[in-house]
């Protein structure tokens, strides 16, 4: 099974190079090799590397931190229709961003604040289903919709209200946007950190999925597992969103996709998840720059529309 | 020699106001069926012993540890449960879950070893499921799914075997096999205690019988002793016909 | 026979100077500030500027700067000679390798328009950008000064800058002493919009004799109920409209036949582009909007 992490490897790799060499302005190869090399154009220079890598890398990140996040919590929720955003997390983030965005603040500072309010949205849904002490995942998940409906609300008021010339912008960041990423390395350091920290407990996730009582009796400790679950998904989400915004999809549909494909193993899941989320939304951020440049189209649409139909095509070839 | 003890146990059955309180040992090499109708608090009482589920009040021991007091991966390691209802949203092939069977027993990052994979083939095969191996588990009937489950149980290899109505779902032929199997691992010395819905299958296969009534009465001992016509028929609240026959002791509901 | 040697000292330095002046105009550094406060000093006049939204363009083009501008964005219609420019995407989604593949020396941004990640990234590659927004009449004469000399084309500039001017106060002293006429400008139908008097359209309202009901509240562009206009009863209501030409925007009033401006047939369309971008336009907008009223004048 490591030659389904190397095939996807390999494609995660192919496709940031065809990021790299495709844009609204032609790229010759022979230019690219010599920017590769230290050399090319200043022109050259600033697109590749000032552009058109940052970007990759951020696209990269962020797929995967949302499609990593996503396998967790449909393992979390047990139900494959879980997805990072299900508990309410790109709510909170929206608002904390919006909220600057309202006080006119700087690029950082709504960074931080989607970032201060998407942990916030955590320890709230946390709290609230913690409630009684008994903590299953369908009352998390049932407390997690409500208050994502909340957030939604928020958002609605808060657009609502806005100065008109403010709107775009806002709109924009809920759209998702690969573009606004200040810096790709929270995404890619985040990514890889947190991958590697929980391949340990990919197995434990495995049985896990059996059912919390099955799980206890083959030896996992249920209830520090899904804690740490929890918190891991909610801070690969909360980077994502924090880097482009809300992008849909990819976190519901990249597990699922590989499940098709190579069963429910978490420990091939997991890292395949990381590789595929990434590829997708590196792909999709390409053609949204790219397909009807100088237009600039929203990465989410694009993730939709390439990922339902492969998606759909999976599904029936499994039958 | 592992044992597993239950001293003043009242399990928890919600609703129930009082129940004797429980003291029985139960050793290796013995065989425990426990008889009840449906609401009597079996499967309660299989969980509470397993370390699943707080007990209202009384100990459960491990090897004279008290239950409460182990960490659950070593618990997993002496003790393992076939459970009466399973879940399926993400389902596996029959190899993968027979195989999760040996996770008590790797590190994190290790993976599964050759051994471990010999063992899980040894006991699908055993269950006369080897030939699904590849096979996903959401698309196995309901005997099939029964007897990878205890395979599963059986890669674990634990000491202590608490299984709940091992025999649902299963036909004839694999009943008088995946009972003969606990026998016999009995015989090994393991320790093999389960709840079962079919009286004559207690009769025929336990050392040893616990019989929960629905108000909260129980009592518990060798076989011999435990089925009595009177006390069952007390216990089912249904009038039976003893038959013997080549030295085995049949029940049977009255008309 | 000394002041006459000063005299001469002085004309001859002056004589110099003007030689002198506009041979080392170009080496000279052409400073400026921005509508945030920001200065920005380009070494040499620039020749590849690229504007980031329709109304930038149009005061760029006003600066005399207009064949110096080698891309703008979307829905910059004006002037005509505009329209054949090439885009770099829409004023909120800029495609950054076309901006910089055409290697500007000076970008034009919009303050509240293009988002602040955008221009960062702009400022971090290196690229000089100039943002601007004029919010009053003085501000549009303003903006086209800095502008020109940024662009190195004063004389257009400054001449234009100063027209403006002119015309504007013009305009004032011709409508100083009207009769004050209560009016509504609804800037758009759903969700309901109007102007404050700190709003370039108020000003516009105001100069014409208006009295914008709405004058008072507190933000730029206020979110209002039918009831409050209800309330406020005012003697025309004016809306922008394609060229000035009657849509159904204000259709929704005729239901109240109570509305003075309805009653006295006080609905005007005004062409939206010149009343809407703080460009010289203004001044067609004025004498468009000061007719109108002159119109509702007469009908009360």
């Amino acid at each position: 099974m490591t030659r389904s992490l190397l095939g996807l490897g390999v494609l995660a790799l192919a496709s940031m190079a065809l990021a790299l060499a495709l844009g609204s302005v032609n790229v010759a190869p022979a230019d690219l090799w010599q920017v590769i090399q230290g050399e090319g154009s200043t022109l050259h220079r600033t697109l590749l590397l000032d552009l058109r890598l940052p970007r990759t890398l951020a696209a990269f990140g962020t797929g995967g931190l949302l499609a990593v996040a996503g396998a967790l919590m449909q393992v979390l929720l047990r139900n494959p229709l879980a997805d990072p955003y299900v508990l309410g997390l790109s709510g909170g983030a929206a608002v904390g961003a919006l909220l600057a965005m309202l006080a006119g603040m700087g690029t950082l500072i709504i960074s931080g604040s989607a970032f201060a309010g998407a942990m916030l949205a955590t320890v709230l849904v946390f709290g609230l289903a913690h409630g009684t002490g008994s903590w299953t995942p369908s009352r998390l998940l049932l407390t997690g919709v409500v208050v994502a409906a909340g957030w939604g609300a928020v958002i609605t008021l808060m657009l609502a209200i806005t100065p008109s010339y403010k709107l775009p912008g806002m709109l924009y960041w809920l759209m998702g946007d690969v573009s606004y990423a200040r810096s790709p390395w929270p995404a890619v350091v985040v990514l890889a950190v947190s991958v590697v920290l929980i391949m340990p407990l990919a197995r434990n996730l495995n049985v896990l999925a059996r059912g919390p009582m099955q799980a206890a009796a083959l030896g996992v400790a249920v209830r520090p597992l899904e804690w740490t679950i929890y918190v891991v998904a909610s801070l690969l989400t909360a980077t994502a969103v924090t880097t482009a915004g809300s992008i849909g999809f990819v976190g519901l549909i990249v597990p699922h996709m590989l499940r098709l494909i190579l069963g429910n193993d978490q420990r091939i899941i997991l890292p395949a998840s990381a590789l595929a989320g990434g590829t997708l939304l590196v792909l999709a951020d390409t053609l949204a720059r790219t397909v009807i440049a100088p237009e600039q189209l929203p990465v989410g649409v694009i993730t939709a529309l390439l990922g339902v139909p492969t998606f759909l095509y999976l599904l029936h070839r499994s039958r | 020699m592992t044992a597993l003890n239950a001293r003043d146990l009242i399990i928890n059955v919600p609703g129930r106001l009082d129940s004797s309180p429980l003291n029985m040992s139960i050793e290796p090499g013995q065989v425990w069926g426990v008889l009840g109708p449906n609401g009597a608090g079996k499967t309660t009482l299989l969980h509470t012993l397993a370390g699943l589920l707080p007990a209202r009040s009384g100990q459960v021991k491990l090897n004279d540890t008290p239950i409460k007091a182990l960490k659950r991966r070593d618990i997993a390691k002496q003790l393992g449960l076939v459970f009466q209802e399973r879940q399926d949203s993400f389902p596996a092939t029959v190899m993968e879950t027979a195989l999760i069977g040996r996770h008590p027993w790797l590190s994190p990052w290790a993976g599964e070893q050759g051994e471990d994979q010999h063992r899980a083939e040894q006991a699908l095969a055993t269950l006369d499921v080897h030939h699904l191996s590849g096979r996903l588990l959401n698309t196995l009937s309901g005997g099939e799914r029964q007897r990878v489950a205890i395979a599963t149980l059986m890669t674990q290899n634990p000491n202590i075997w608490l299984l709940d109505e091992p025999t649902n779902h299963l036909d004839l032929h694999h009943q008088v096999k995946v009972m003969s199997l606990l026998r016999d691992q009995a015989c090994a010395g393991k320790t093999v205690f389960m709840c079962l819905h079919d009286l004559n299958l207690a009769a025929r296969w336990c050392t040893h019988v616990l019989l929960l009534y629905t108000n909260g009465e129980a009592c518990w001992g060798p076989v011999e002793n435990m089925l009595v016509p009177e006390a069952l028929e007390r216990l089912y609240d249904q009038r039976l016909i003893t038959l013997q026959s080549n030295g085995l002791t049949v029940f049977v509901p009255a008309p | 026979m000394v002041s006459c040697w000063l005299n001469f000292r002085f004309a001859l330095g002056f004589l110099i100077a003007i030689l002198v002046h506009p041979i080392s105009a170009s080496e000279m550094q052409r400073c400026a500030e921005d509508d945030t406060g920001k200065k920005l000093c380009l070494s040499a006049a620039a020749q590849r500027i690229i504007t980031l939204s329709p109304g930038a363009t149009e005061l760029v083009f006003a600066a005399g700067a207009g064949d110096k501008v080698i891309a703008v964005v979307n829905y910059s219609d004006y002037p005509p000679a505009a329209l054949t420019l090439p885009s770099v995407g829409s004023h909120t989604r800029v495609d950054m390798e076309a901006l910089m593949a055409l290697q500007p020396d000076l970008v034009v941004t919009w303050v509240t328009g293009n988002p602040p990640a955008q221009v960062e990234l702009l400022q971090e590659l290196g690229i000089s950008t100039f943002a601007i927004e004029p919010r009053t009449f003085e501000g549009v004469s303003s903006v086209i000064e800095r502008l020109s000399t940024l662009a190195g084309t004063e004389a257009e500039g400054f001449a234009e800058a100063e027209r403006f001017r002119s015309g504007i106060a013009t305009l004032t002293a011709q409508y100083r002493d009207v009769d004050p006429v209560p009016v509504f400008y609804q800037v758009w139908e759903k969700p309901l919009m109007t102007v404050n008097n700190e709003h370039l359209i108020g000003k516009v309202l105001k100069l014409c004799g208006g009295v914008n009901v709405f004058g008072d509240m507190q933000r730029l562009i206020p979110r209002i109920s039918a009831e409050v206009v209800l309330q406020a009863d005012p003697d025309a209501i004016l809306t922008g409209s394609v060229d000035g030409i009657s849509d159904d925007q204000l259709d929704e009033w005729k239901k109240y036949a109570g509305l003075t401006a309805v009653e006295k047939n006080n609905l005007f369309f005004v062409p939206a582009s010149p009343i809407s971008r703080p460009s010289p336009r203004l001044l067609d907008a004025i004498q468009t909007v000061c007719e109108k009223l002159g119109k509702a004048r007469e009908r009360l």
